[in-house]
């Protein structure tokens, strides 16, 4: 995958991770402000990308494994600017944009192997759409889990160091996870129906597909976690097993057809 | 800058030296006129509060002594000569600038960061321009200072973070909870110090306040006070699985709440989380209560060690502060001397023109209309290019502010100068 403005993303983001590393340690504003115009400008760059790139091929670009590791990337970029939008959270950039680097670094990494022609459909697009933008929520869910962690044990060991002075509240980091993990689950469950559809129509034997069964079990992990947050309340120390195993489910899910083989490579 | 500062602080001076030299605010006013009056100062502003007296003003006839000003505090206090020397400070021109900006930007404050001192130094300064004592110097001095402060407190976290119980109390409060709006409080006891924090925290919005307490009467009238509600004392469990904060400070001796039950408690709150603040002594609460998920547990040790943590953070904080300080001292000074220098210029090319033209005065006859007005332009311009050498000279000489003040004097006394001001 090459193309200028996808090089320009990448280094775009670069800029905005380095100034997140910066602000997050010495905490002075200006650098805050450089990191988000680098990630809104490298976000506007990769969405021109993307157009480009669909306009350039004459469909979704969502075709190949590159692809979606890219779109991957871009939702990851989008649930940045909903949470800031949304919760102020200045220290999320910090975590969310070394994931980001990763996706885009991988695309270099990975062979494209389009999915045939005959494949091609509209649910299709909308399957890979949707599970993309779930992904990226769980991020922020894993993410936001993680940091509600660190505050809390701070908190407890009342000793306010690193992370007392540079996170938001528990509340916030809270109800962060809980929007993020609601609507990633929502995604996700219409990305599988989309995916089940256009599986009945063109592939037969999908029910034993590695990744398939892999994104049921992530989907099973990620309705356990609602379940008990809803019910019972977990959240924190509780949740947080629940929290990692779905984002390592996730991961496998993501590469389980790379590994295993089997066409459903993404 | 001809600026001279003289004052004492909390550093310098026990609080029995301060308060023999404080100044009444009713008092200021006369103070200044004498100050203008009587002790030939030009411009006078007196800054006076618990932690500091302080005198600023410009001495006549550019004399940059501050013995002036010593003379001023010892006749107005009615105290005898020497007895204040080893507490006063004397700063003048560029240490004047500083020591200001400091202030201003709470930088020198017994705690530091703390806001009030800003504002004493406006009124300190509404004072003086009430009286007519702040003139050209004073009120630029001020207004770049009112702006380092507002730069220093936007720029820097220096005073962010909470340094008394009360105020960590809502700072936690606002780590764990988010906004405190619409947040409720449980008062278990009626401790003095649970009323400020309390009170505080109402500050910051929370609106729903619960009390209880072994003796009813006094339960009720706590929530009288605050508005709140009383409940009955075997009520404290069920309210407790409601609120979002509590804080107990009774008088008994053992602990209040245990572990177990607090255990059942949080399950009954479905795991949301819960600020509990101990603030009895001895503690109301088994320290073991502190383990159990999302109750975070806070006595007066931790609050203190709170307190000790964001002290820290203000004195690393102070060190970029004092960088900002610096920087605008710097800034502040090169621009009162280029002014200094536009003057200067404009005053040189003027006394040199004057000299030129009485010339071409004496010798009106020798010359026609038309020869005069040429010869007129020629000298101008002579006087000018005669003016360069100093100008540049004077540009050149970056750096040292004592030399550069040294050398625009020469030049005045060489030409024969006035100053106007």
């Amino acid at each position: 995958m090459s193309g200028l403005l996808f090089n320009l993303a990448t280094s775009t983001y670069a800029i905005g991770l380095i100034s997140s590393a910066i602000f997050f340690i010495y905490r002075k504003k200006p650098f805050f402000r450089v990191a988000l115009i680098a990630i809104s400008v490298g976000f506007g760059i990769h969405t021109a990308f993307l157009i480009q790139r669909g306009i350039a091929t004459g469909q979704c670009p969502l075709v190949d494994l590159r692809d979606s590791l890219a779109f991957f990337a871009w939702t990851v970029s989008l649930c940045f600017f909903i949470s800031y939008v949304r919760y102020r959270v200045q220290a999320l950039g910090l975590f969310l944009l070394p994931m980001i680097a990763v996706l885009m670094l991988g695309t270099f990494l990975v062979r494209s192997s389009p999915i045939p022609e005959v494949l091609r459909s509209h649910w299709m697009y909308f399957h890979v759409l949707c599970l993309a933008l779930a992904y990226g929520m769980f991020f922020v869910t894993f993410v936001a889990g993680l940091l509600y962690l660190f505050q809390e044990r701070e908190l407890k060991s009342k000793k306010p160091q690193t992370f007392y002075y540079r996170l938001p509240s528990l509340d916030l980091l809270d109800n962060l996870f809980y929007k993020f993990l609601i609507s990633g689950f929502v995604f996700m469950t219409l990305g599988l129906l989309a995916g089940m559809i256009w599986a009945e129509q063109k592939w037969t034997d999908w029910h034993t597909d590695a990744k398939v069964i892999a994104a049921l079990l992530t989907w099973c992990i990620y309705l356990t976690l609602i379940f008990l947050r809803m019910s019972a309340g977990w959240r924190g120390k509780r949740a947080a097993v629940i929290n990692v195993a779905g984002f390592l489910s996730v991961i496998i899910t993501f590469l389980s057809a790379s590994v295993l083989g089997g066409f459903h490579k993404f | 800058m001809k600026l001279v500062l003289v004052g004492l602080n909390h550093r310098t001076a026990p609080i029995e030296v301060r308060e023999r030299l404080n100044f009444p605010e009713d008092r200021i006013p006369e103070a200044l006129s004498r100050l203008k009056n009587d002790f030939g100062c030009e411009e006078a502003l007196i800054l006076s509060t618990c932690n500091r007296v302080e005198v600023l003003g410009r001495p006549q006839d550019g004399c940059l002594r501050a013995d002036r000003f010593k003379d001023f505090l010892y006749d107005f206090h009615n105290l005898q000569a020497p007895c204040l020397e080893p507490y006063l400070y004397t700063f003048s021109e560029r240490e004047t600038v500083h020591h200001v900006f400091r202030v201003a930007s709470s930088l020198d404050s017994m705690v530091v960061g703390e806001p009030q001192i800003l504002g004493q130094l406006k009124r300190a300064y509404s004072l003086a321009t009430k009286a007519r004592t702040s003139g050209l110097l004073i009120n630029s001095l001020m207004h770049r200072a009112f702006n380092v402060a507002k730069r220093v407190r936007t720029e820097t976290r220096i005073s962010s973070s909470a340094v008394s119980i009360s105020y960590v109390a809502v700072e936690l409060a606002k780590k764990i909870l988010g906004e405190l709006t619409s947040r409720s409080i449980l008062i278990i006891g009626a401790g003095k110090m649970s009323e400020l924090a309390v009170k505080s925290l109402m500050k910051s919005g929370i609106s729903r306040v619960f009390v209880t307490n072994r003796t009813p009467a006094k339960a009720e009238e706590l929530a009288a006070k605050f508005g709140g509600t009383p409940l009955p004392f075997a009520e404290m469990f069920s309210c407790l699985a409601q609120v979002d904060i509590a804080i107990v400070s009774t008088s008994a001796d053992g602990y209040v709440l245990h572990k177990p039950e607090m255990q059942q408690l949080i399950r009954r709150r479905k795991y949301r989380p819960l600020f509990l603040i101990d603030i009895a002594v001895p503690r109301n609460v088994d320290p073991a209560v502190n383990d159990i998920e999302e109750i975070f547990l806070y006595d007066i040790d931790d609050m203190q060690a709170v307190i000790h943590a964001n002290m820290e953070e203000r004195r690393r904080e102070a060190e970029s502060a004092e960088a900002i300080v610096a920087e605008e001292v710097e800034a502040y000074v090169r621009r009162t001397a280029s002014r200094q220098t536009g003057s200067l210029v404009a005053e040189l090319r003027r006394r040199l023109e004057e000299i030129c033209l009485t010339e071409l005065e004496k010798n009106r006859n020798a010359f026609s209309a038309k020869e005069y007005e040429r010869v007129e332009r020629m000298l101008r311009t002579t006087a000018h290019r005669l003016a360069h050498p100093f100008i540049l000279h004077l540009k050149n000489l970056d750096g040292d502010p004592r030399q550069y003040e040294h050398e625009v004097e020469l030049i005045k006394k060489m030409f024969q100068i006035k100053e106007k001001e």
